[in-house]
C-alpha cells in the first residue's frame, strides 16, 4: 500500500471553559491514503469536525491542541509555524463548510473571491487568474461561467454557491479537500448533484477527500472507509461496506438500526438509542457509550475498550461487539 | 378509506403573499386533498415548494387567499374571532425547532398548561395534575415541570413541545419537520413516540418533512409537493415501488440509502437547476423546466397537467405518467 498522505496520531483537542474542560477530540488516530475518499460520522458533539479544524489549525480560543501529531508529507501540522500553516492550508489542505452563503464574502464577485484563494499562494497575473476562476466554475459545472464568474453570492442558488465554495477549494489543486457538511444545508435533488460532483473530482483529480457528515447514506453514496465517532473517540472504523453489512460497534450498529429507509417494510419499528450523548466535560467512565448501551456487561462501565481488530481492516472499540452480543441475546433484529 | 368522512378536507387552497413591487409569491396554489380520521398522511417536498404554508393554511395561523378548509365538515376559513379559536382547540401543530418554539422565561410546566389556560380548562391542582401527567405521557420526568427549556436536550424539548400540542386533546396534528433539528439518534426516539400516542389516542397527523424515507415510514398515504402544487398522491408502499410523477421519482432516487452496495447499484434521476421561483413559476407543468421526459412546448410547457386517478387511490400530475420508470 502507498504511503498515507495525512496522518494523524492521538489527537486531543480541548476547550477551556469556564464550566470546565471540554474534550472534545479525545485520542483520534488514523491515516488518509492518496485518492481516497473517507468518511468521518458521528452525532452532533462528537467531535468530527473539531477533528477537521484542528488538521487546518483552525481551533479558536478557548480551543487548543493539547496533544498528538498531524503529519502531512512528513511534517507535523501541530508544531508548525503560523507562517507555515498558511502555507497548506488552501494549497495543500483545502476545507469547504457546510453553509455556503456564510462562507462566501456577500459584496465580492464569485470570480474575485475564488482569484483571492489561487493569490494567496502565487502570483497570478489577473488575466490569466479570471481565465482560471472560470475554469474552475466550469469544472464545477456552473452553467454560463463566463458571465456568472461576475455574479454575487446572492445571484447564486444554495447549490451553485457550495458549487462556487468547492472551485474555490480546488483553485490550488489541493492534494486533500475536507468537505464538513458539505450537503446538509442542501435540498435531497441538489445534495445528489454535489455528491456527484465530488465523485467524479475525486476520480479525475485524484484528490483524497475527507467527508465530515451525519448522514449514514451520504456516506454509503460517496466514501470507500468511515471513522464512525462518538464522545470525541473513533468507536470503530473500516472499509465502508464491512461497517454498513458487519458493524461491530454497538453505536453503529443502533445507528444503522434507528434511521428509516426507504427500501424498507415501513412498519418496522425503529431501533431508538435511549438517553443523549454526555457531556464531554465529565464524561462517563469506561467506555463512553456504555450508559447508552443495551449490550454492556461489568467491564464496559469501568474499563475503557481500545480499538481492537474485529475483522479485515476493521476495528471497533468494544468489548463485546455485535457478533457477541446478537449470538447471546438472539435479537431479531440482527 | 373512502367509506368514513374525512377529518379533513382541503378544496382548491390558494395563499399568495405579497412580494413587494407589485409580485406575487404564490406559495400554494389550488391544492385539495382529504385526510381520514386516524390516518397518517406525509407530505413532502423541497424547501420552497410551500408545504409549511400549506400546514398553516390548515391549522389557520394562516388565513387562505381563496379556498375552503373543511374540519369535520365545518368550514374554518369562514369562521372568526371565538368560534374559530374553539375549533383550534382540535388543530394542534409541533414545530421544527424546539430551540425557538418554547418560550425561554416560562418552565416547561407553564408552557405546557398554557394552552389549558388559555381556553380556562383545568385550573389549580387539577391542571398540576394534568401538566404531570402530559410530561410523563412524552416520556418526561413529571417532576421537571418547574425548570426551563434550555435544561433540557432537543430531543426533550420536542417532547415538550408534544406534550403541549397533546393537552387540548386534539384531533388533528399537524408536526412541520418535526425531528429534522435533532440528531439521528434521537429522530428515532421521537417517530416511535409520535407513533405510540397516535395509537393511545387516536390522533391524525399531518406529517410534513423533506425527508421523504422518515414520511414513507410514519404516513399511510404520501403527498408530493412542487412549486405550490400537490403533484402526487398515493398510499406511502405504492408511491415508492410505483412513482407515477416524474418528481416523485427524482426525488426517492436522490435520497441516499445507508447501504453502499445497493448504493452503487441505483442509478440517480440527476435533475437540472433547482426549484424555480414561486413569483414566476414556469407555465404549464410547473415541473417542465427540469423534468427529464418532458415534451416541450406541447404539451408540458402549454397545458397544466391536472391532478388524476392513475391508479386506485394513486393521483399523479403528469401528462406522461406512464412513461415514469418504476424500478428504483
Amino acid at each position: 500500500m502507498t504511503a498515507p498522505v495525512l496522518q494523524v496520531k492521538d489527537l486531543k483537542t480541548q476547550f477551556f471553559t469556564d464550566d470546565g474542560v471540554v474534550q472534545a477530540v479525545d485520542g483520534v488516530s488514523f491515516d488518509l491514503y492518496p485518492g481516497e475518499t473517507l468518511g468521518i460520522v458521528g452525532e452532533s458533539g462528537c467531535g468530527k469536525s473539531v477533528t477537521a479544524l484542528s488538521i487546518l489549525r483552525l481551533i479558536q480560543e478557548p480551543g487548543r491542541i493539547v496533544a498528538g501529531q498531524i503529519l502531512f508529507k512528513g511534517s507535523d501540522i501541530v508544531t508548525m509555524s503560523g507562517e507555515e500553516v498558511r502555507e497548506i492550508r488552501g494549497k495543500d489542505i483545502a476545507m469547504i463548510f457546510q453553509d455556503p452563503l456564510s462562507s462566501l464574502n456577500p459584496v465580492l464577485k464569485v470570480g474575485f473571491q475564488i482569484e483571492e484563494a489561487m493569490e494567496a499562494h502565487e502570483k497570478v497575473p489577473s488575466k490569466l487568474a479570471l481565465s482560471r476562476a472560470v475554469q474552475l466554475l466550469k469544472q464545477v459545472r456552473i452553467p454560463a461561467a463566463e458571465s456568472r464568474v461576475n455574479d454575487y453570492p446572492h445571484q447564486f442558488s444554495g447549490g451553485m454557491r457550495q458549487r462556487a465554495m468547492i472551485a474555490m477549494g480546488l483553485a490550488n489543486k489541493p492534494s486533500i479537500l475536507i468537505a464538513d457538511e458539505p450537503t446538509t444545508a442542501l435540498d435531497v435533488t441538489v445534495q445528489a448533484q454535489i455528491l456527484e460532483l465530488l465523485r467524479d473530482l475525486n476520480q479525475d483529480l485524484k484528490t483524497s477527500i475527507i467527508l465530515i457528515t451525519h448522514n449514514m447514506g451520504v456516506v454509503a453514496t460517496l466514501c470507500t472507509r468511515v471513522l464512525v465517532m462518538y464522545a470525541g473517540r473513533i468507536v470503530e472504523h473500516g472499509p465502508v461496506e464491512r461497517i454498513f453489512k458487519n458493524p461491530q460497534h454497538p453505536y453503529t450498529w443502533s445507528l444503522l438500526q434507528s434511521i428509516p429507509r426507504l427500501d424498507s417494510d415501513r412498519h418496522d419499528r425503529l431501533l431508538s438509542i435511549e438517553g443523549f450523548p454526555p457531556d464531554l466535560i465529565k464524561p462517563p467512565s469506561g467506555c463512553r457509550f456504555n450508559p447508552r448501551c443495551r449490550f454492556k456487561i461489568d467491564r464496559c462501565l469501568h474499563d475503557d475498550p481500545p480499538l481492537m481488530d474485529v475483522g479485515p481492516e476493521q476495528e471497533a472499540a468494544c468489548w463485546v461487539t455485535m457478533r457477541t452480543a446478537l449470538s447471546h441475546n438472539g435479537d431479531k433484529r440482527a | 378509506m373512502p367509506d368514513r368522512a374525512p377529518l379533513l378536507r382541503v378544496e382548491e387552497v390558494v395563499k399568495h403573499f405579497p412580494a413587494g413591487l407589485g409580485a406575487t409569491v404564490k406559495a400554494v396554489e389550488h391544492v385539495s386533498f382529504e385526510i381520514y380520521p386516524g390516518e397518517t398522511v406525509g407530505l413532502v417536498g423541497e424547501s420552497g415548494c410551500g408545504k409549511s404554508t400549506l400546514g398553516r393554511l390548515v391549522t389557520q395561523l394562516l388565513p387562505v387567499t381563496s379556498g375552503n378548509i373543511f374540519f369535520e365538515g365545518v368550514d374554518l376559513t369562514k369562521l372568526r374571532g371565538e368560534k374559530l379559536r374553539q375549533y383550534r382547540r382540535q388543530l394542534q401543530m409541533i414545530f421544527q425547532d424546539p430551540y425557538s418554539s418554547l418560550n425561554p422565561r416560562m418552565t416547561v410546566g407553564d408552557i405546557v398548561a398554557e394552552p389549558l389556560e388559555n381556553f380556562g380548562l383545568l385550573r389549580g391542582r387539577a391542571k398540576d395534575a394534568r401538566v404531570q401527567e402530559l410530561l410523563k405521557i412524552v416520556g418526561l420526568n413529571p417532576y421537571f415541570n418547574n425548570r426551563y427549556p434550555h435544561e433540557f436536550s432537543g430531543g426533550q424539548r420536542q417532547r415538550i413541545g408534544i406534550a403541549r400540542a397533546l393537552a387540548l386533546r386534539p384531533k388533528l396534528i399537524v408536526a412541520d419537520e418535526p425531528i429534522s433539528a435533532l440528531d439521528v439518534s434521537i429522530q428515532a426516539q421521537i417517530i416511535n413516540l409520535m407513533e405510540d400516542l397516535q395509537k393511545e389516542f387516536q390522533l391524525t397527523y399531518l406529517f410534513i418533512a423533506h425527508d421523504l424515507s422518515v414520511v414513507r415510514h410514519i404516513s399511510d398515504r404520501v403527498m408530493v409537493m412542487y412549486l405550490g402544487k400537490i403533484v402526487e398522491v398515493a398510499d406511502s408502499v405504492e408511491i415508492y415501488r410505483n412513482p407515477r410523477h416524474p418528481y416523485t421519482k427524482a426525488l426517492l432516487s436522490a435520497i441516499p440509502i445507508p447501504d453502499p452496495e445497493i448504493q452503487s447499484k441505483r442509478r440517480i434521476v440527476t435533475l437540472s437547476g433547482e426549484i424555480s421561483s414561486p413569483v414566476n413559476p414556469p407555465s404549464g407543468c410547473r415541473f417542465h423546466p427540469r423534468c427529464p421526459i418532458a415534451k416541450v412546448p406541447t404539451p408540458c410547457a402549454d397545458q397544466e397537467p391536472p391532478l388524476e386517478e392513475k391508479a386506485r387511490d394513486h393521483r399523479a400530475a403528469c401528462h406522461f405518467s406512464e412513461k415514469v420508470p418504476t424500478a428504483v
